[in-house]
């Protein structure tokens, strides 16, 4: 396996037309298609806002206040390469797949893509593995696109999985700002999700949840009796599948919109994908909320 | 519409439906285990630990049920009733037995060729399932082919066929028709009946109605006024009248015709040649005896014909005979030497005025007779004589051996020493004592063998009365063990015996013929019953001056041939002897004169020839065959008659009811084949079955 061979160019020509759209609504800056989330020095006149006391003098603009007669200062979109690191559920559950593709082939996938898109933005990339732990740790740099792209390559899933401990790992040694892409099919508690993905934005950090279900998972579609077993823990147990069809189905509602409510209200961004969606879909996704959240600035 | 089954126990089967209700009541459970990323969800779920009995896929679950009742149905062979639907499931197959009559009369004009277009277009207008039996029918009948759908058979049949010389007899046709008919299974029947419809040719036998259903459709060949003239019969008569060794023929000719004939010539011919030529009036529908000029016997078998002009049926116009000398049946008669010629005199006499046959007589004394006195005798008389002794003896007992013929009669001179014990199986023990019955009116004749052909021609009313003969002394006679009693007198003792000795035979008469000891030479049966005797032993066989179409002839016996003192039968080293025959149609085939073979069936009228191969030591011999003249009557019958006398009685509106009465239920599953189709549905069902099987289970998967 190849570190190219996720570098699709079907899937990568809708992502060149993004992009696209994307110079055309951040103009002026740095080949960039997203917003920096912070105030700084850039060349894109973002506000003005009354002159405080201690503000730099030379952003002061004098044709407003020979205008007003009041001081003003310009603030500009700061234009810097962002990091950016995708965190990756690599748990057993993972490698499951009733279509050909696994959530973890769709998850490196969706990685290896992001990152690379990321890379032409010049930001920098990285990549935390995890399962109950985690794995791989790439920070975020400029030169790591190739050492990313290897990791992703080289995953392997099979063991336990845990969402708070590692992202809590995660969150204590991310000191820089950056935008964080988890990649998992979120089986945990609601609660125990938000508190892990929460600490992570409380720190500052833009956070995208990518939550991937097979479309087994959600439709269960499965007729014949039999024993089904727990991809991380081995466990098993006798399932009668037309018996409890409706409540797993409206068990698993309830999962997902649990998640998106509280996604929304923390203000992350959640996105729903299965697997039998077309990957360049949910890059198309994250781009969209890329977007809007650069016009709330 | 009912339903039945011809193997009912097939629907045993029907338990399997079993199998499906099971298999879609019953979530069976997966061998393997179903990996699933995470339990949590399904743990949230209470196990239920009774699962709810219901149908599962009911398309797959129908499918199946249906597979298997059909399957089940199809081995149960099942039928339908005949009753509720006719011949569309039936099938519309016909039986046809096409019946061409080849009687001569069909050989009147063109009837001939229509017949045969006729047939033809019968052939052609069978369907596809339908089979056909030509059956050629005139006297006889016979299936030219095995019943046959294929026309270009047919056809090749009726090229075959030819007109034949019998008389026209529709019974065995019907008999035939019938046979083959019911033989059938076929549901339809058919009668294709191709005939002029004469008259003579039924009889109004009642039991040959075809089987029920059959439909009989006669095409009728007969002419709206036939003429005809035909020579029905010839006498030949040898009587004294017609001179010394000559024979005078007279022709019966008659005209089939609503208009007479005035001076119709009617031609004799002896060997070719036409010697005397009549005229004759026939008056319409009637008949005239047309006399020839007696003719000289000639010295050999000639063959002759009488024949008058030919007309539309030509065939009957002649009739053919043959004329063969007649030789006279050589007895020698032996007395006893003191015995007076007077003795012998109404023997002598009797036999002396014998024509047919004539009888050469020769009266010697015992005493005077030497061996070679047997030479072409044909029968020795022991007029109350002893028997030869010595080398006489021995030659008489080898003459009855070889096949001539001895009567003993018994007198007063026929004591104890009339034969002595080396001819005792020959004779018997020896003559008894004499019975006296010369008070009251004397004895007679009580038992007579009618059966023998002795006395067969006295058996019939009127033909002869032995009774009237008064029998005033007989001898007591114990005849040897193999001795038949060929008559008693009236108190049990035995007349008459015969005895068969080798090839000849043997009889003893115990009353004497001289008209002392009885009356009977002066009674009118003397003379027949002589003239039997003499006939009988001397094996004298008169040759028929003509046969019959179909008639056998024996080709071992020349009955022309009178070989006297020899058998008549053919020698061991003679019995295969090769012969080549002649027709009439001038075909020439060869036979064997021995064997199982050598029988010759007489078809075609004229003369048949039957030459042996060179070298051998048979003679030539001429046979003459007539047509039988009652085929000569033209007069047709009501084709409505005859079709009605064999129609079968059944009510033609419950045909279905008497054609499913006539088949069997297996023959008539055979001939529904449902079975066929269920098994088709069935294949369909399955692969419907194995599609939705393979889809449900892809999207299990």
């Amino acid at each position: 396996m190849t570190a190219t061979r996720f570098l699709d160019p079907t899937v990568l020509s809708r992502i060149g037309s993004l992009e696209l759209l994307a110079r055309t609504v951040v103009d002026g800056f740095i080949n960039g298609l997203h917003h920096s989330p912070y105030f700084g020095l850039s060349i894109d006149f973002a506000e003005h806002r009354p002159y405080m006391p201690g503000d730099d003098i030379r952003r002061m603009d004098w044709r407003v206040f020979g205008r007003t007669d009041r001081f003003y200062v310009k603030e500009f979109e700061a234009d810097t390469n962002a990091n950016f690191s995708v965190l990756f559920d690599v748990s057993g559950s993972m490698q499951y797949g009733s279509r050909g593709i696994t959530k973890l082939d769709y998850g490196r996938y969706l990685a290896a893509c992001l990152a690379y898109f990321s890379r032409r933005q010049r930001d920098r990339v990285g990549i935390v593995t995890f399962d109950d732990k985690v794995l791989e740790f790439v920070p975020s740099s400029a030169k790591h696109l190739e050492i990313v792209l290897h990791t992703i390559a080289r995953i392997q899933a099979g063991r336990r999985g845990d969402i708070e401990g590692p992202l809590l790992k995660v969150t204590e040694s991310i000191r820089r700002r950056s935008i964080l892409v988890l990649i998992s099919d979120l089986y945990e508690e609601p609660a125990t999700i938000m508190r892990a993905v929460n600490r992570l934005r409380y720190t500052g950090n833009d956070v995208i949840v990518f939550h991937i279900l097979d479309p087994a998972e959600v439709e269960f579609p499965f007729e014949e009796a039999a024993q089904f077993e727990d991809l991380e823990s081995g466990d098993r147990i006798p399932v009668v599948p037309e018996t409890l069809r409706d409540e797993y189905r409206t068990l698993m509602s309830q999962h997902l919109e649990t998640l998106a409510d509280r996604m929304a209200q923390s203000q992350i961004d959640y996105s729903f994908f299965d697997t039998s969606q077309p990957l360049d879909y949910a890059l198309f996704e994250y781009l969209s909320r890329r977007q809007r959240l650069s016009r709330v600035r | 519409m009912g339903f039945t089954f011809l193997a009912p126990l097939f629907l045993a089967g029907l338990a399997a439906l079993a199998i499906p209700i099971l298999i879609h009541l019953t979530h069976r459970e997966r061998r393997d285990a179903i990996q699933f990323p995470s339990l949590m969800f399904l743990r949230r779920v209470p196990y239920r630990t009774v699962r709810r009995q219901r149908i599962r896929h009911w398309l797959l679950f129908l499918l199946r049920v249906a597979a298997i009742l059909l399957v089940a149905a199809a081995f149960a062979r099942p039928l339908l009733e005949r009753a509720s639907l006719g011949p569309a499931v039936l099938g519309t197959a016909r039986e046809v037995v096409i019946l061409l009559d080849r009687s001569y009369s069909m050989g009147y004009g063109d009837r001939w060729s229509r017949a045969v277009a006729a047939a033809r277009r019968a052939i052609d207008g069978l369907e596809h399932d339908d089979r056909a039996t030509i059956v050629l029918f005139s006297d006889g009948a016979e299936a030219a082919n095995h019943r046959s759908g294929d026309g270009t058979t047919l056809h090749r049949v009726l090229d075959r066929a030819k007109l034949g010389s019998g008389s026209t007899q529709y019974g065995p046709a019907f008999q035939l028709a019938r046979d083959l008919l019911e033989a059938s299974d076929l549901p339809q029947r058919e009668v294709v009946l191709i005939t002029d419809f004469q008259r003579v040719g039924w009889e109004g036998q009642q039991d040959l109605r075809l089987p029920e259903g059959t439909v009989i459709r006669p095409i009728d060949l007969s002419d709206p006024e036939p003429a005809n003239l035909a020579v029905t019969g010839v006498l030949l008569d040898r009587s004294p009248q017609s001179g010394s060794n000559r024979v005078a023929v007279s022709a019966r000719v008659a005209n089939a015709a609503t208009v007479p004939v005035s001076d119709l010539p009617v031609v004799l011919e002896i060997d070719g040649q036409e010697l005397q030529r009549r005229s004759v009036d026939l008056p319409s529908d009637g008949s005239a005896t047309v006399r020839f000029g007696a003719l000289a016997v000639p010295d050999r078998v000639t063959p002759g014909r009488v024949w008058v002009e030919g007309d539309r049926l030509s065939q009957d116009d002649a009739f053919h005979f043959v004329v063969a000398p007649v030789r006279a049946v050589p007895i020698l008669v032996l007395q006893h030497p003191s015995a007076r010629s007077s003795e012998t005199l109404y023997l002598r006499r009797a036999l002396s005025i014998g024509y047919d046959p004539p009888f050469d007589i020769e009266v010697k004394r015992v005493t005077q007779f030497v061996p070679s006195d047997l030479d072409e005798r044909a029968l020795v008389i022991l007029s109350d004589a002893p028997f030869p002794r010595g080398a006489a003896g021995q030659r008489l007992r080898q003459f009855v051996a070889g096949g001539g013929g001895l009567l003993v009669v018994l007198g007063r001179r026929s004591g104890q020493g009339a034969w002595t014990a080396d001819v005792a199986g020959l004779l018997g023990p020896g003559p008894g004592t004499v019975v006296d019955r010369l008070g009251g009116r004397g004895g007679t004749l009580s038992i007579l063998e009618y059966s023998h052909p002795v006395f067969a021609p006295f058996s019939a009313p009127r033909s002869g009365d032995f009774s009237a003969t008064r029998f005033f002394r007989y001898r007591r006679y114990e005849g040897p063990p193999a001795a038949a009693v060929l008559a008693r007198f009236d108190d049990g003792a035995i007349a008459l015996t015969e005895v068969a000795a080798g090839a000849g035979r043997v009889m003893v008469w115990t009353a004497g013929l001289a008209n002392l000891w009885n009356d009977l030479p002066v009674q009118p049966v003397f003379l027949p019953f002589v003239h039997e005797v003499a006939r009988h032993l001397s094996g004298y066989r008169q040759a028929p001056p003509w046969y019959t179409a179909g008639q056998v002839v024996d080709l071992a016996l020349d009955p022309t041939a009178q070989p006297w003192g020899a058998p008549p039968a053919l020698e061991a080293d003679e019995e295969q002897q090769e012969l080549v025959i002649e027709t009439p149609s001038g075909e020439r085939f060869m036979a064997s004169a021995g064997g199982d073979r050598r029988h010759l069936e007489l078809r075609g009228h004229g003369f048949y020839v039957i030459r042996p191969m060179e070298g051998t030591a048979f003679e030539r011999r001429v046979v003459a065959v007539n047509l039988d003249y009652v085929e000569s009557d033209l007069t047709p019958l009501d084709p409505e008659e005859l079709v009605g006398a064999v129609t079968p009685r059944g009510d033609g509106d419950d045909r279905a009811a008497t054609l499913a009465a006539a088949l069997t239920p297996a023959q008539r599953e055979r001939r529904q084949g449902l079975w066929w189709y269920l098994l088709v549905a069935v294949l369909l069902l399955l692969l419907a079955e194995t599609a939705l099987a393979t889809r449900l289970s892809r999207a299990a998967r």
